[in-house]
């Protein structure tokens, strides 16, 4: 249960950035709230700080043209969707 | 003198070219729909396509049929970005089986995934993420592992990732983690040499041992791409895999490293997500890996002799 409780902390970690401030302002105490074992929260007090930015950065980036392509291919399938819809109705009005 | 090098060399790229057609040896490229006429036009130069699995698992009958005729003109493999598979939390169900279709559907020469976590606690990270290199993601990479090659039908070969942060909480090195779950769930590697050369600058390990501890048997495919030098906050700088650029030198030459190592044919693909040169530059690129290739078959060979 542990080794699931310490990834889903590094995710917070990685996806909040208010998470992440009070991480840094204390990692022994962010750790503890999550419920981490003593010998987890002595781990990453060792924490690659200058890591975690860079890598919190990219991965927030990446999550934007992720939704930016979500939203393209849903407006995609929309536009899809009413192309054969019209497509039958003019269909059947000349049946 | 100078003429007798040269005939030497030429010599010895004719023999590594050689034992590149005895362990048939493959190169290819990333589907990607932006390079989708430059691929047709040139399929007599491209030996495989790697398609991104996810961007099918969801789609309409009419993207399968295309998939399914792509493959019928060309040898296809399937690559999976978001199942997640190196953690300590059980792959879902769901993720397995819609892999299992599309490879049902589609039948690749082989599917692959990657050597990280994507999300944790119900949140998704949106990208590939180091987990902590433990014995617990150790344990949990290779039940997930063993679940997917039973619920898929076939082992995926498990692609080592980039990462710009070396991961919390590790105890292991990532070369004895990567070791430890190709033995135990008794999967190939995906070597994806940027990452390697990346997390290589980024944490201070040298590359070439870095293959070198690895076993060269379980290299069954290979990933090239280049990347971005990126400044870090401290006014350092670290490598980011982007995909967006040419594959550097030191890529070629861990390739070569590679073929040198290793005894199994090796299928090498050529990643590109955007800022797409032109097809003459991506074929040329594919050439250099067949350069690499060579030079790295034509060194086994010598080294086998000596072993002799």
């Amino acid at each position: 249960m542990s080794a699931r409780a310490f990834e889903a902390f590094l995710t917070r970690i990685y996806v909040d950035a208010a998470a992440r401030a009070r991480f840094k302002a204390n990692p022994r105490a962010e750790a503890r709230r999550a419920g981490l074992s003593y010998e987890e929260c002595a781990a990453l007090e060792d924490t690659d700080w200058v890591g975690l930015e860079m890598a919190a950065r990219s991965f927030a980036r990446k999550r934007r043209i992720k939704r930016q392509s979500d939203s393209h291919v849903s407006y995609r399938g929309l536009l899809y969707r009413l192309f054969t819809r019209c497509l039958a109705l003019f269909r059947r009005g000349q049946t | 003198m100078a003429g007798a090098v040269v005939a030497e060399e030429a010599g010895v790229a004719a023999a590594g070219a050689e034992r590149m057609k005895t362990f048939a040896d493959k190169v290819g490229l990333g589907w990607r729909a932006d390079l989708a006429a430059g691929i047709f036009s040139h399929l007599d130069r491209i030996d495989l396509l790697e398609v991104i699995a996810d961007d099918f698992f969801e789609a309409p009958r009419r993207d399968i049929r295309a998939l399914k005729t792509l493959s019928s003109q060309v040898s296809v493999v399937l690559h999976g970005v978001g199942m997640g598979l190196a953690s300590s939390v059980p792959v879902e169900n769901k993720r397995l089986e819609k892999m299992a279709r599309l490879v049902e559907q589609v039948r690749p020469q082989f599917w692959s995934e990657h050597l990280a976590f994507v999300r944790g606690g119900g949140i998704e990270i949106g990208h590939l993420a180091a987990p902590p290199r433990t014995a617990d993601t150790m344990e949990g990479a290779a039940e997930n592992l063993s679940r997917a090659a039973i619920q898929v039908g076939s082992k995926p070969n498990m692609e080592n990732i980039a990462t710009l942060i070396d991961p919390p909480g590790s105890t292991l090195s990532e070369c004895a983690w990567i070791s430890g779950i190709l033995a135990s769930s008794d999967c190939d590697l995906l070597l994806d040499l940027h990452n390697v050369y990346a997390n290589g600058l980024n944490h201070g390990y040298d590359p070439r041992a870095f293959l070198r501890q690895i076993p060269a048997a379980r290299f069954g495919a290979i990933h090239i791409a280049g990347g971005k030098l990126i400044s870090a906050p401290d006014g350092r700088q670290r490598l980011l895999d982007d995909h967006l650029h040419d594959v550097p030198d030191p890529v070629f030459e861990l390739l070569e490293e590679a073929a040198a190592l290793s005894p199994n044919p090796l299928t090498v693909i050529l990643e590109r997500d955007g800022a797409y040169p032109s097809m003459d530059c991506l074929l040329a690129q594919m050439n250099l890996a067949r350069q690499a290739l060579a030079r790295g078959r034509a060194r086994g060979a010598v080294a086998e002799e000596v072993l002799v």
